[in-house]
Protein backbone atom coordinates (compact mmCIF):
# COMPACT_ATOMS: atom_id res chain seq x y z
CA UNK A 1 0.00 0.00 0.00
CA UNK A 2 2.67 2.42 0.48
CA UNK A 3 4.39 2.00 -3.26
CA UNK A 4 0.90 3.78 -3.95
CA UNK A 5 2.06 7.20 -2.36
CA UNK A 6 5.93 6.72 -3.39
CA UNK A 7 6.23 9.54 -4.87
CA UNK A 8 4.40 11.89 -2.19
CA UNK A 9 7.77 13.24 -0.67
CA UNK A 10 8.67 13.99 -4.05
CA UNK A 11 11.58 16.70 -4.40
CA UNK A 12 14.61 18.16 -6.23
CA UNK A 13 16.97 16.95 -3.54
CA UNK A 14 16.15 13.19 -3.19
CA UNK A 15 13.77 12.48 -6.34
CA UNK A 16 11.67 9.54 -5.04
CA UNK A 17 14.39 8.49 -2.48
CA UNK A 18 12.11 9.50 0.53
CA UNK A 19 9.29 7.43 -0.86
CA UNK A 20 11.36 4.52 -1.47
CA UNK A 21 12.62 4.73 1.77
CA UNK A 22 9.50 4.99 2.89
CA UNK A 23 7.98 1.90 0.99
CA UNK A 24 10.77 0.00 1.78
CA UNK A 25 10.41 0.34 5.59
CA UNK A 26 8.07 -2.52 6.75
CA UNK A 27 10.50 -4.81 4.90
CA UNK A 28 13.56 -3.98 6.60
CA UNK A 29 11.91 -3.88 10.39
CA UNK A 30 13.03 -7.73 10.48
CA UNK A 31 16.82 -6.64 10.89
CA UNK A 32 16.02 -4.95 14.01
CA UNK A 33 15.93 -8.51 15.38
CA UNK A 34 17.81 -10.31 13.00
CA UNK A 35 21.22 -7.95 13.27
CA UNK A 36 20.07 -5.26 15.33
CA UNK A 37 19.00 -1.86 15.87
CA UNK A 38 22.36 -0.48 13.71
CA UNK A 39 21.83 -2.72 10.89
CA UNK A 40 18.36 -1.58 10.70
CA UNK A 41 19.02 2.23 10.87
CA UNK A 42 22.01 1.84 8.23
CA UNK A 43 19.57 -0.14 5.91
CA UNK A 44 16.85 2.49 6.15
CA UNK A 45 19.09 4.98 5.44
CA UNK A 46 20.45 3.50 2.63
CA UNK A 47 16.73 3.46 1.35
CA UNK A 48 16.12 7.08 1.69
CA UNK A 49 18.96 7.89 -0.52
CA UNK A 50 18.56 9.88 -3.64
CA UNK A 51 16.65 7.57 -6.11
CA UNK A 52 14.80 8.15 -9.34
CA UNK A 53 12.89 6.12 -11.19
CA UNK A 54 9.30 5.57 -12.70
CA UNK A 55 6.80 5.54 -9.93
CA UNK A 56 5.20 2.28 -10.94
CA UNK A 57 8.76 0.96 -11.65
CA UNK A 58 10.26 1.74 -7.57
CA UNK A 59 8.50 -1.62 -6.89
CA UNK A 60 10.96 -3.36 -8.04
CA UNK A 61 13.81 -1.84 -6.15
CA UNK A 62 12.01 -1.64 -3.32
CA UNK A 63 11.63 -5.64 -3.43
CA UNK A 64 15.17 -5.74 -4.52
CA UNK A 65 16.99 -3.76 -1.87
CA UNK A 66 14.99 -5.36 0.87
CA UNK A 67 15.68 -8.87 0.28
CA UNK A 68 19.73 -7.68 -0.32
CA UNK A 69 19.15 -6.16 2.48
CA UNK A 70 17.70 -8.81 4.86
CA UNK A 71 20.02 -11.31 3.14
CA UNK A 72 22.84 -9.57 4.60
CA UNK A 73 24.64 -8.21 0.82
CA UNK A 74 27.22 -5.63 1.80
CA UNK A 75 26.43 -2.18 2.51
CA UNK A 76 28.68 -1.53 -0.72
CA UNK A 77 26.82 -3.53 -2.84
CA UNK A 78 23.51 -2.54 -2.11
CA UNK A 79 24.53 0.76 -3.31
CA UNK A 80 25.90 -0.13 -6.45
CA UNK A 81 22.47 -2.08 -6.86
CA UNK A 82 20.14 1.06 -6.14
CA UNK A 83 22.49 2.96 -8.66
CA UNK A 84 22.10 -0.09 -11.65
CA UNK A 85 18.62 0.04 -11.02
CA UNK A 86 17.75 4.31 -11.95
CA UNK A 87 18.69 4.01 -15.42
CA UNK A 88 16.74 0.77 -16.28
CA UNK A 89 13.94 1.49 -13.94
CA UNK A 90 13.31 4.95 -15.37
CA UNK A 91 13.71 4.36 -19.02
CA UNK A 92 11.49 1.45 -19.02
CA UNK A 93 8.89 2.76 -17.53
CA UNK A 94 8.67 6.32 -19.29
CA UNK A 95 8.93 4.18 -23.23
CA UNK A 96 6.35 1.56 -21.19
CA UNK A 97 3.85 3.42 -19.50
CA UNK A 98 3.76 7.32 -19.76
CA UNK A 99 4.89 7.18 -23.85
CA UNK A 100 3.54 4.08 -24.18
CA UNK A 101 0.16 2.51 -22.68
CA UNK A 102 -1.14 5.74 -21.03
CA UNK A 103 -1.09 7.92 -24.27
CA UNK A 104 -2.49 4.51 -26.14
CA UNK A 105 -5.71 3.66 -23.42
CA UNK A 106 -6.18 8.08 -23.25
CA UNK A 107 -6.59 7.98 -26.73
CA UNK A 108 -9.07 4.87 -26.85
CA UNK A 109 -11.10 6.28 -23.72
CA UNK A 110 -10.99 9.69 -25.68
CA UNK A 111 -12.68 8.03 -28.75
CA UNK A 112 -15.73 6.46 -26.41
CA UNK A 113 -16.44 9.45 -24.93
CA UNK A 114 -16.73 11.84 -28.09
CA UNK A 115 -18.81 8.88 -29.37
CA UNK A 116 -21.02 10.28 -26.90
CA UNK A 117 -20.27 7.58 -24.44
CA UNK A 118 -18.23 8.91 -21.61
CA UNK A 119 -18.98 6.29 -18.95
CA UNK A 120 -18.14 3.31 -21.36
CA UNK A 121 -14.37 5.70 -22.16
CA UNK A 122 -13.57 5.98 -18.88
CA UNK A 123 -14.79 2.59 -17.62
CA UNK A 124 -12.66 1.57 -20.28
CA UNK A 125 -9.97 3.57 -20.03
CA UNK A 126 -9.46 3.11 -15.87
CA UNK A 127 -9.69 -0.72 -16.01
CA UNK A 128 -7.41 -1.05 -19.12
CA UNK A 129 -4.58 1.23 -18.22
CA UNK A 130 -4.65 -0.11 -14.01
CA UNK A 131 -4.61 -3.82 -15.36
CA UNK A 132 -1.38 -3.13 -16.86
CA UNK A 133 -0.40 -0.48 -14.17
CA UNK A 134 -1.00 -2.85 -11.37
CA UNK A 135 0.41 -5.24 -12.53
CA UNK A 136 3.99 -3.81 -12.86
CA UNK A 137 3.54 -2.51 -9.33
CA UNK A 138 2.86 -5.55 -7.60
CA UNK A 139 4.41 -8.07 -9.83
CA UNK A 140 8.04 -5.48 -9.18
CA UNK A 141 7.70 -5.79 -5.64
CA UNK A 142 6.83 -9.47 -5.92
CA UNK A 143 9.66 -10.34 -8.40
CA UNK A 144 12.49 -7.76 -6.54
CA UNK A 145 11.67 -9.55 -3.78
CA UNK A 146 12.19 -12.88 -5.24
CA UNK A 147 15.25 -12.25 -7.00
CA UNK A 148 16.95 -9.48 -4.96
CA UNK A 149 20.57 -8.58 -6.30
CA UNK A 150 19.34 -10.86 -9.14
CA UNK A 151 16.56 -8.45 -9.85
CA UNK A 152 17.99 -7.80 -13.54
CA UNK A 153 16.55 -11.14 -14.58
CA UNK A 154 12.97 -9.91 -13.74
CA UNK A 155 13.85 -7.01 -15.92
CA UNK A 156 14.87 -9.18 -18.62
CA UNK A 157 11.64 -10.62 -18.71
CA UNK A 158 9.79 -11.67 -22.33
CA UNK A 159 6.53 -9.94 -21.61
CA UNK A 160 8.26 -6.63 -20.73
CA UNK A 161 10.51 -6.30 -24.12
CA UNK A 162 8.10 -7.48 -26.11
CA UNK A 163 5.82 -4.36 -24.56
CA UNK A 164 8.69 -2.10 -24.54
CA UNK A 165 9.07 -3.04 -28.34
CA UNK A 166 5.42 -3.16 -29.34
CA UNK A 167 4.18 0.54 -26.81
CA UNK A 168 5.42 2.97 -29.52
CA UNK A 169 3.22 1.19 -31.93
CA UNK A 170 0.22 0.62 -29.97
CA UNK A 171 0.16 4.05 -28.84
CA UNK A 172 0.92 5.44 -32.48
CA UNK A 173 -2.18 3.12 -33.86
CA UNK A 174 -4.31 4.50 -30.97
CA UNK A 175 -3.86 8.24 -31.25
CA UNK A 176 -3.73 8.21 -35.22
CA UNK A 177 -7.27 6.76 -35.17
CA UNK A 178 -8.24 9.41 -32.16
CA UNK A 179 -7.22 12.59 -34.12
CA UNK A 180 -9.26 12.49 -36.85
CA UNK A 181 -12.30 11.73 -35.34
CA UNK A 182 -12.14 14.05 -32.14
CA UNK A 183 -10.75 16.67 -34.50
CA UNK A 184 -14.00 16.88 -36.69
CA UNK A 185 -15.99 16.39 -33.61
CA UNK A 186 -14.27 19.21 -31.79
CA UNK A 187 -14.99 21.28 -35.32
CA UNK A 188 -18.61 20.51 -35.75
CA UNK A 189 -18.25 21.25 -32.16
CA UNK A 190 -17.48 25.34 -31.75
CA UNK A 191 -17.91 25.87 -35.36
CA UNK A 192 -20.48 23.67 -37.67
CA UNK A 193 -20.43 25.84 -40.82
CA UNK A 194 -16.80 27.15 -40.40
CA UNK A 195 -14.83 23.91 -39.74
CA UNK A 196 -11.90 25.27 -41.76
CA UNK A 197 -11.58 28.13 -39.55
CA UNK A 198 -10.41 25.19 -36.78
CA UNK A 199 -8.49 23.71 -39.10
CA UNK A 200 -6.25 27.23 -40.13
CA UNK A 201 -5.83 28.04 -36.52
CA UNK A 202 -5.06 23.94 -35.90
CA UNK A 203 -2.42 24.01 -38.87
CA UNK A 204 -0.37 27.35 -37.68
CA UNK A 205 -0.73 26.47 -34.03
CA UNK A 206 1.01 23.16 -35.20
CA UNK A 207 3.35 24.67 -36.80
CA UNK A 208 4.15 27.04 -33.74
CA UNK A 209 4.92 24.62 -31.62
CA UNK A 210 6.55 22.06 -34.01
CA UNK A 211 8.83 24.04 -35.28
CA UNK A 212 8.89 28.08 -34.90
CA UNK A 213 8.50 27.97 -30.57
CA UNK A 214 8.58 24.21 -29.52
CA UNK A 215 9.15 25.56 -26.27
CA UNK A 216 5.83 27.26 -26.06
CA UNK A 217 3.76 24.82 -26.10
CA UNK A 218 -0.24 24.10 -26.33
CA UNK A 219 -0.93 25.56 -23.59
CA UNK A 220 1.03 28.59 -23.10
CA UNK A 221 -0.04 29.17 -27.20
CA UNK A 222 -4.05 29.03 -26.15
CA UNK A 223 -3.25 31.18 -23.60
CA UNK A 224 -1.09 33.44 -24.86
CA UNK A 225 -3.86 33.45 -28.13
CA UNK A 226 -6.90 34.04 -25.45
CA UNK A 227 -5.01 36.75 -23.97
CA UNK A 228 -4.72 38.67 -27.21
CA UNK A 229 -8.59 38.16 -27.99
CA UNK A 230 -9.58 39.06 -24.39
CA UNK A 231 -7.62 42.72 -25.04
CA UNK A 232 -8.50 43.09 -28.77
CA UNK A 233 -12.07 42.97 -27.32
CA UNK A 234 -11.86 45.59 -25.08
CA UNK A 235 -9.91 47.90 -27.06
CA UNK A 236 -12.55 46.87 -30.13
CA UNK A 237 -15.64 46.02 -28.56
CA UNK B 1 -21.36 25.11 1.89
CA UNK B 2 -23.67 23.57 -0.74
CA UNK B 3 -23.38 19.42 -1.39
CA UNK B 4 -22.45 20.09 -4.83
CA UNK B 5 -19.85 22.46 -4.13
CA UNK B 6 -18.32 20.16 -1.17
CA UNK B 7 -18.20 17.37 -3.84
CA UNK B 8 -16.25 18.90 -6.45
CA UNK B 9 -13.92 20.29 -3.79
CA UNK B 10 -13.27 16.71 -2.52
CA UNK B 11 -12.89 15.86 -6.41
CA UNK B 12 -10.77 18.45 -7.04
CA UNK B 13 -8.22 17.12 -4.27
CA UNK B 14 -9.01 13.42 -5.20
CA UNK B 15 -7.90 14.00 -8.53
CA UNK B 16 -5.01 16.70 -7.97
CA UNK B 17 -3.60 13.93 -5.45
CA UNK B 18 -3.86 11.32 -7.77
CA UNK B 19 -1.52 13.29 -10.19
CA UNK B 20 1.81 12.30 -8.51
CA UNK B 21 1.18 11.48 -4.68
CA UNK B 22 -1.46 9.15 -4.91
CA UNK B 23 -2.08 5.91 -6.36
CA UNK B 24 -1.70 7.70 -9.80
CA UNK B 25 -4.74 5.34 -11.08
CA UNK B 26 -5.45 7.92 -13.79
CA UNK B 27 -8.63 9.53 -12.47
CA UNK B 28 -6.90 13.06 -12.98
CA UNK B 29 -7.00 12.65 -16.58
CA UNK B 30 -9.41 15.72 -17.89
CA UNK B 31 -11.84 13.30 -19.74
CA UNK B 32 -12.35 10.92 -16.41
CA UNK B 33 -12.31 13.80 -13.78
CA UNK B 34 -14.54 16.51 -15.96
CA UNK B 35 -17.15 14.17 -16.44
CA UNK B 36 -17.29 12.91 -13.28
CA UNK B 37 -17.53 16.58 -12.19
CA UNK B 38 -19.99 17.30 -14.95
CA UNK B 39 -21.99 14.24 -13.06
CA UNK B 40 -22.16 16.19 -9.61
CA UNK B 41 -23.30 19.18 -11.45
CA UNK B 42 -25.92 17.50 -13.18
CA UNK B 43 -24.70 17.96 -16.64
CA UNK B 44 -22.42 14.77 -17.71
CA UNK B 45 -22.41 16.50 -21.59
CA UNK B 46 -20.93 19.48 -20.65
CA UNK B 47 -17.99 18.08 -17.96
CA UNK B 48 -17.30 14.91 -20.63
CA UNK B 49 -17.15 17.83 -23.64
CA UNK B 50 -14.61 20.29 -21.46
CA UNK B 51 -12.78 17.17 -20.72
CA UNK B 52 -12.23 16.03 -23.55
CA UNK B 53 -10.91 19.05 -25.00
CA UNK B 54 -8.24 19.29 -21.98
CA UNK B 55 -7.28 15.49 -22.64
CA UNK B 56 -5.98 16.53 -26.36
CA UNK B 57 -3.62 19.10 -24.12
CA UNK B 58 -2.39 16.25 -21.54
CA UNK B 59 -1.88 13.98 -24.57
CA UNK B 60 1.36 16.17 -25.01
CA UNK B 61 2.24 15.85 -21.52
CA UNK B 62 5.24 13.49 -20.82
CA UNK B 63 5.57 13.25 -17.10
CA UNK B 64 9.06 12.30 -17.17
CA UNK B 65 12.02 12.68 -14.14
CA UNK B 66 12.08 16.56 -12.83
CA UNK B 67 9.34 17.26 -15.78
CA UNK B 68 6.75 20.42 -14.63
CA UNK B 69 3.64 19.88 -16.08
CA UNK B 70 0.18 21.45 -15.68
CA UNK B 71 -2.34 19.85 -13.21
CA UNK B 72 -5.30 19.27 -15.65
CA UNK B 73 -7.54 17.66 -12.72
CA UNK B 74 -8.77 20.16 -11.17
CA UNK B 75 -8.77 22.07 -14.58
CA UNK B 76 -11.13 20.13 -15.53
CA UNK B 77 -12.98 20.52 -12.28
CA UNK B 78 -13.06 24.12 -12.49
CA UNK B 79 -14.00 24.25 -16.42
CA UNK B 80 -16.62 21.77 -15.81
CA UNK B 81 -18.10 23.76 -13.16
CA UNK B 82 -17.99 26.61 -15.77
CA UNK B 83 -19.96 25.14 -18.52
CA UNK B 84 -22.48 22.87 -16.63
CA UNK B 85 -26.20 23.56 -17.34
CA UNK B 86 -25.01 26.73 -19.73
CA UNK B 87 -25.28 27.07 -23.50
CA UNK B 88 -21.92 24.92 -24.72
CA UNK B 89 -21.49 26.91 -27.62
CA UNK B 90 -21.17 29.91 -25.32
CA UNK B 91 -19.52 28.05 -22.40
CA UNK B 92 -16.90 25.95 -23.91
CA UNK B 93 -14.60 28.20 -24.67
CA UNK B 94 -14.07 30.13 -21.39
CA UNK B 95 -14.59 27.23 -19.52
CA UNK B 96 -11.66 25.47 -21.34
CA UNK B 97 -9.48 28.78 -21.17
CA UNK B 98 -9.98 28.80 -17.84
CA UNK B 99 -9.54 25.21 -16.95
CA UNK B 100 -5.85 26.12 -18.82
CA UNK B 101 -5.28 28.86 -16.33
CA UNK B 102 -5.89 25.89 -13.31
CA UNK B 103 -3.71 23.75 -14.98
CA UNK B 104 -0.91 26.50 -15.26
CA UNK B 105 -1.10 27.37 -11.44
CA UNK B 106 -1.65 23.83 -10.80
CA UNK B 107 2.13 22.73 -12.04
CA UNK B 108 3.39 26.22 -10.31
CA UNK B 109 2.02 25.43 -7.33
CA UNK B 110 3.56 21.45 -7.50
CA UNK B 111 7.35 23.09 -8.73
CA UNK B 112 6.80 24.93 -4.76
CA UNK B 113 5.46 21.87 -3.50
CA UNK B 114 8.80 19.53 -4.18
CA UNK B 115 10.76 23.12 -3.27
CA UNK B 116 9.75 23.04 0.21
CA UNK B 117 9.77 19.06 -0.12
CA UNK B 118 13.74 19.34 -0.61
CA UNK B 119 14.14 21.92 2.25
CA UNK B 120 12.26 19.73 4.80
CA UNK B 121 14.57 16.86 3.40
CA UNK B 122 17.38 19.11 3.27
CA UNK B 123 16.47 20.21 7.01
CA UNK B 124 16.12 16.56 8.27
CA UNK B 125 19.43 15.34 6.64
CA UNK B 126 21.38 14.12 10.06
CA UNK B 127 18.60 11.95 11.29
CA UNK B 128 17.67 10.26 8.01
CA UNK B 129 21.56 9.67 7.32
CA UNK B 130 21.34 8.20 10.70
CA UNK B 131 18.22 5.95 9.79
CA UNK B 132 15.61 7.76 11.95
CA UNK B 133 12.06 5.90 10.81
CA UNK B 134 10.00 8.49 12.31
CA UNK B 135 12.00 11.59 10.64
CA UNK B 136 11.62 9.06 7.33
CA UNK B 137 7.63 8.77 7.94
CA UNK B 138 7.45 12.68 8.85
CA UNK B 139 9.52 13.88 6.10
CA UNK B 140 7.14 11.48 3.88
CA UNK B 141 4.14 12.93 5.36
CA UNK B 142 4.61 15.36 4.91
CA UNK B 143 4.49 15.70 1.23
CA UNK B 144 1.82 14.16 0.99
CA UNK B 145 -0.29 16.54 3.25
CA UNK B 146 1.46 19.47 1.45
CA UNK B 147 0.10 17.76 -1.99
CA UNK B 148 -3.68 17.67 -0.52
CA UNK B 149 -3.17 21.12 0.99
CA UNK B 150 -2.38 22.37 -3.02
CA UNK B 151 -5.18 20.49 -4.58
CA UNK B 152 -7.73 22.22 -2.24
CA UNK B 153 -6.41 25.18 -2.90
CA UNK B 154 -6.38 25.15 -6.85
CA UNK B 155 -9.39 23.56 -7.29
CA UNK B 156 -11.33 26.23 -4.49
CA UNK B 157 -9.08 28.36 -6.86
CA UNK B 158 -10.31 27.41 -9.84
CA UNK B 159 -14.37 26.78 -8.66
CA UNK B 160 -14.24 30.50 -7.40
CA UNK B 161 -13.17 31.49 -10.69
CA UNK B 162 -15.57 29.62 -12.53
CA UNK B 163 -18.36 31.33 -10.51
CA UNK B 164 -16.87 34.81 -11.01
CA UNK B 165 -16.59 33.78 -14.65
CA UNK B 166 -20.33 32.57 -15.37
CA UNK B 167 -22.12 35.00 -12.43
CA UNK B 168 -20.00 37.87 -12.63
CA UNK B 169 -17.77 38.84 -15.86
CA UNK B 170 -19.34 36.25 -18.51
CA UNK B 171 -17.15 37.20 -21.58
CA UNK B 172 -19.15 38.59 -24.41
CA UNK B 173 -20.18 36.17 -27.30
CA UNK B 174 -17.89 37.54 -30.10
CA UNK B 175 -15.21 36.30 -27.96
CA UNK B 176 -16.98 33.22 -26.15
CA UNK B 177 -17.23 31.62 -29.60
CA UNK B 178 -13.44 32.91 -30.24
CA UNK B 179 -12.42 31.30 -27.59
CA UNK B 180 -14.25 28.44 -28.37
CA UNK B 181 -12.24 27.83 -31.83
CA UNK B 182 -8.70 28.53 -30.17
CA UNK B 183 -9.43 25.68 -27.25
CA UNK B 184 -10.62 23.13 -29.97
CA UNK B 185 -7.63 24.02 -32.46
CA UNK B 186 -4.70 24.73 -30.64
CA UNK B 187 -6.04 21.59 -28.55
CA UNK B 188 -6.25 19.51 -31.68
CA UNK B 189 -2.51 20.62 -32.54
CA UNK B 190 -1.58 19.86 -29.11
CA UNK B 191 -2.20 16.54 -29.54
CA UNK B 192 -0.78 16.11 -32.97
CA UNK B 193 2.16 17.29 -32.19
CA UNK B 194 2.44 14.96 -28.83
CA UNK B 195 1.51 11.92 -30.91
CA UNK B 196 4.55 13.01 -33.33
CA UNK B 197 6.66 13.42 -30.52
CA UNK B 198 5.91 10.34 -29.00
CA UNK B 199 6.31 7.85 -31.74
CA UNK B 200 8.54 9.65 -34.43
CA UNK B 201 11.61 9.55 -32.55
CA UNK B 202 10.85 5.77 -32.82
CA UNK B 203 10.15 4.56 -35.62
CA UNK B 204 6.31 4.52 -35.05
CA UNK B 205 4.96 6.72 -37.58
CA UNK B 206 3.74 3.87 -39.60
CA UNK B 207 1.88 3.17 -37.02
CA UNK B 208 0.82 6.57 -36.84
CA UNK B 209 -0.15 6.97 -39.83
CA UNK B 210 -2.09 4.04 -40.43
CA UNK B 211 -4.40 4.96 -37.43
CA UNK B 212 -4.42 8.39 -38.88
CA UNK B 213 -6.06 6.63 -42.28
CA UNK B 214 -8.43 4.46 -40.11
CA UNK B 215 -9.24 7.39 -37.98
CA UNK B 216 -10.04 9.59 -40.92
CA UNK B 217 -12.11 6.78 -42.37
CA UNK B 218 -14.20 6.78 -39.03
CA UNK B 219 -14.42 10.36 -39.08
CA UNK B 220 -16.06 10.38 -42.48
CA UNK B 221 -18.56 7.30 -41.89
CA UNK B 222 -20.08 8.60 -38.87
Amino acid sequence: MRLFTVQASWNYERMVGIGVGFATEPLLEPLRDERGDEAHRAALARAARYFNAHPYFTSFAVGAQARAERDGVPPHQVERLRQALVAPLGSMGDRLVWAGWLPATAAIGLLLVVAGHPWIGIAAFLLLYNAFHLAIRIGGLVGGWRLGLDVGRALGRRELRWGLSAAPAFAGLALGLALPVVARWGAMLVAPGAWWAVAVVGAAAFAVTRWFLPALGGLRLALALLTIGAIAEVLWP
Amino acid sequence: MSTELALLLLWGTVVGLDLVSGPQVMVARPFVAGTVAGAVLGDVAAGATVGAILELYALDVLPVGAARYPDYGPAAVAAAATAANAPLAMALGPAVGLGLVIGWIGEVAMHQLRRANARRVHRAATELEAGDAAVLRRVHWFGLWGDMLRSVTVTGLGLGAAFALRELAPPPMRLAVLAGVVVVAVGIATAAGGAFRLTGSRGAVSWLAAGVVAGLVLAVLT
